[in-house]
């Protein structure tokens, strides 16, 4: 049994693999690239050769290539110990033409072109655009060299990237002793409260194990999962962030920093990580703060993106078990009387007419029955919940309805049922426990699916009643063209639904014990 | 035993024929088995005929494809007919009727562009119903031609079972939207968007359906006695299938035009004026009091369509099932 769960587990990590691949190919090599400029103001703005460099950044911003200006590669001279500060500045005036560039910046030129062609690049060279003798607004000289990041290399960095263990050797610079402290009295809360934490000297976060108040009551910041950046939806933040981190508006409260100030803030502290020389950069800080740890973020009142998603996607999961199998256990018992018409009538529905129609009409009926159609986050209004979990269960429902009823009758025609009615057992006997039992087992592959499903969120029903949730994640994403965050969901997509299959096939197999996955199949 | 029970034949007055007689043992006649004649088609249709129901619902399918096909090309339409006319927009059907006089185009009401919602909708409904028909067909033919291979090649299944996991794992938006992105978004992108991977799961289905025919009693005594493969495919399974694959495309068509809702709801429909992108257009109406008629329209309609065409396909499936025949 453990063999062949490892054997899935690999075959989905696999088929995940490739799935992102798959994905990667699509945005990065088939998409038109000229799309992202598609509504970018600043593009129109600019003009000649400053639109054509700023077109090649962006295009590495949204991870299409590599991109080295010239000057960017002369401050990496810098900073090996090659070259003077002022030496750089000096050789960076290439003249407007590659005529007029001096012997010296010249030869530099040369090495430039000479070391990234070697490397693949192309080495592109805008001569200044002129109008009457001066440089035309935009026309500056430009040169740099550019690569398209080959498809193996960038599905291997992601994977790499993929999970990231925090370490001691995280911080470049000099920051004294660099270690972590175990203690079992946390700082932020004083000397008596018992709370353990491990603190980091050197790490990127401060604190890598720490308690609170909150559920699950111990966090982590050791190991972080990377899906990618974001560049339109959520500027610089990580997918994997985005979708976990908390919104709404800030909760304040009273807290003791570091160098013992004590002021009412929403600054979680134990989210700090390093950034460098930031403590002494401003007299905020300063005042705040004993080390170089001062990025926190800060305490909202509301759930994150998935928790909005899974709160509304697990209620109605279990709304539509506890409605669905019932009501599909009637209609099986009452075939072709009036209830079993009902139901049909009602799955047809639900089937054949559009979703967007239907979730507008319970929206339209919800309205009139006086409960919110629209989501607020600072709301605590337990009513807005309402609607949109309903939109999402009544639909599921039906489908439950539809397949629980053929299932059912499909059995009812078999032999051992048949045994058991002239064994004398009631029919209501029968159907608990003999029909339900076999007809449930179809059902059931599918519970898992549905869970992990809600983590994903619903398109129309948070768009219809705004709520802030990840359903939308992957089309804002896919209509702002950023890269980072498709790849990015489809790969958090991808996983649930491998893991959802596994899960499903597990808790059948625990269900009936007629089915095996140990030996061969057919 | 008495005289009295004993009948006498020729009191009865019937006539030679009806009386038993003496036939004689014809080989040739012997060998002839007697049925009943049995037409497929026939028995479908006389199932399908025997459900009053179907009727109705086979009328209402008629008049909405003589509207969809019809009516757009006898009536001469021009959404911007009235674009300047600002007492035209967002009326409410009396509103409108009373204004334009009672004519069939304005029992819907007109919209942004005072344009008439019944012809909008008809002329929406034609693009979308095209390309629910074109996508469904391309769709079932491939998904049943490869869904037939996959069920009877292990080789094939172990291949295309794993591009199944693999292309079931890539979110069909993400191929739509790309694909929408990379040519314009017109009919034959869309067309195109829903078919290429689309039949995949179509496929699948019948691969599982065929795995399941294949192996019963009658195909195994079929292949003992030496049928080849294709035989066996055509005259014992295929036969079979009709229903499932009736079913599955009465459950398909409708399912297109609703994805193509949602899609142009989300923003990656196409260009062309189909039901989804009116219903899509329509959505600021929703909001406004007084307009909702505008958005409500559309709705109806396309809901009227999928359900009708569901409702045919589901009970044409039933009829074309052998076992409802008896």
């Amino acid at each position: 049994m453990i063999k062949y769960l490892v054997k899935r587990v690999l075959h989905g990590l696999v088929s995940v693999i490739i799935v992102v691949a798959i994905v990667m190919i699509l945005i990065y090599s088939c998409l038109d690239r000229q799309l992202v400029f598609a509504a970018d103001p600043v593009y129109t703005q600019l003009g000649n050769n400053q639109k054509t460099v700023y077109q090649y950044r962006k295009w590495e911003d949204f991870g299409y290539i590599d991109y080295v200006p010239y000057t960017e590669w002369l401050q990496g001279l810098v900073a090996d110990g090659e070259l003077a500060a002022e030496k750089a500045t000096e050789l960076a005036a290439f003249g407007r033409k590659a005529e007029d560039d001096p012997e010296e910046v010249a030869a530099y030129v040369a090495r430039f072109t000479e070391y990234y062609q070697s490397q693949g690049y192309q080495v592109m060279r805008l001569d200044a655009k002129l109008s009457k003798k001066k440089v035309a607004p935009g026309g500056q000289q430009q040169l740099f060299a550019y690569k398209d990041k080959p498809l193996l290399g960038r599905l291997w960095n992601y994977m790499t990237g993929l999970i990231s263990v925090d370490n001691i050797h995280y911080v470049k610079e000099d920051i004294g002793e660099r270690k972590l402290t175990f203690t079992l009295h946390d700082p932020m809360y004083g000397e008596n409260t018992f709370a353990p934490a491990i603190i980091g000297n050197g790490t990127r976060h401060k604190y890598l194990l720490y308690t609170d108040n909150k559920f699950p009551f111990i966090h982590q910041n050791l190991v972080s999962i990377n899906l990618g950046k974001s560049y339109t939806v959520n500027s610089g933040v990580d997918v994997f962030e985005s979708m976990n981190a908390p919104q709404g508006s800030y909760v304040a409260s009273v807290i003791t920093y570091p160098t013992g100030l004590t002021e009412s803030s929403a600054d979680d502290l134990h989210s700090a990580t390093y950034s460098a020389g930031s403590k002494d950069a401003s007299l905020v800080t300063r005042e705040r703060f004993t080390d170089d740890y001062t990025a926190v973020t800060t305490v909202k009142g509301g759930l994150s993106q998935v928790g909005y998603s899974f709160v509304i996607g697990i209620i109605a999961v279990f709304i539509s078990y506890l409605l669905g199998v019932p009501l599909g256990i009637i209609m099986a018992r009452k075939k072709d009387k009036l209830i079993d018409k009902i139901g049909t009538i009602y799955i047809v529905f639900i089937i054949a007419v559009p979703s967007l129609a239907y979730i507008f009409l319970f929206k339209a009926i919800g309205y009139n029955l006086g409960l919110p159609t629209t989501f607020n986050m600072d709301s605590n209004d337990w009513k807005m919940f309402a609607l949109p979990i309903i939109s999402l269960a009544l639909p599921s429902v039906a489908s439950l309805m539809k397949w629980l009823r053929r299932y059912m009758i499909d059995q009812m025609n078999s032999d051992y049922v048949k045994f058991a009615r002239s064994g004398g057992l009631s029919e209501r006997k029968i159907f608990s426990r003999h029909i339900l039992k076999n007809a449930i087992i179809p059902l059931v592959h599918g519970i898992p699916g549905t869970v992990l499903g809600a983590l994903v969120g619903a398109i129309i029903t948070e768009r219809v009643y705004v709520v802030p949730g990840a359903g939308n994640l992957l089309t804002k994403a896919i209509n702002m063209y950023d890269n980072g965050v498709i790849v990015g969901v489809t790969l958090f997509y991808a996983m649930l639904s491998v893991i959802s299959i596994i899960l499903g096939d597990l808790l059948m197999a625990m269900v009936d014990p007629r089915i095996s996955f140990t030996s061969k199949a057919r | 035993m008495t005289e009295r029970n004993l009948i006498d034949v020729s009191d009865l007055g019937l006539r030679e024929q009806e009386l038993f007689s003496h036939v004689d043992h014809n080989d040739l006649e012997s060998e002839k088995i007697t049925a009943p004649r049995y037409s497929y088609w026939k028995s479908v249709f006389r199932v399908f005929f025997k459900k009053r129901i179907n009727i109705v619902i086979l009328a209402l399918f008629a008049v909405i494809l003589a509207f969809t096909y019809i009516y757009p090309m006898v009536i001469d339409y021009d959404p911007f007919k009235n674009l300047m006319d600002s007492s035209a927009k967002h009326l409410l059907p009396s509103a409108a009727l009373s204004k334009f006089g009672n004519s069939i185009h304005w029992i819907l009401g007109s919209g942004a562009s005072g344009q008439s919602t019944f012809d909008a909708v008809w002329f929406g409904s034609r693009i979308s119903i095209t390309m629910a028909f074109i996508c469904a067909l391309i769709n079932m033919v491939i998904g049943i031609l490869v869904g037939a291979v996959w069920g009877f090649s292990k080789k094939v299944d172990i291949v295309m079972t794993e591009v199944y996991n693999i292309i079931g794992n890539v979110p069909y938006i993400l191929f739509i939207s790309v694909l929408v992105l990379i040519f314009s978004a017109g009919f034959w992108t869309m067309v195109f968007a829903l078919t290429i991977t689309g039949w995949l799961s179509i496929a699948y289905f019948i691969r599982t359906q065929v795995i399941i025919i294949r192996d019963r009693e009658y195909n195994l005594a079929s292949r003992c006695l030496g049928t080849p493969i294709l035989r066996i495919a055509m005259k014992n399974i295929l036969p079979f299938m009709t229903s499932v694959i009736v079913t599955l495309a009465a459950t398909e068509i409708p399912s297109y035009i609703s994805y193509e809702v949602f899609l142009s709801y989300i923003g990656m429909g196409m260009s062309d004026m189909s039901l989804g992108r009116l219903i899509y257009q329509a959505e600021n109406a929703m909001l406004t009091p007084g307009w909702q008629f505008e958005f409500w329209s559309p709705v109806a309609v396309a809901s009227i369509i999928t359900v009708v065409l569901y409702v045919v396909g589901q009970n044409l499936g039933d009829a074309s099932d052998p076992r409802t025949h008896m």
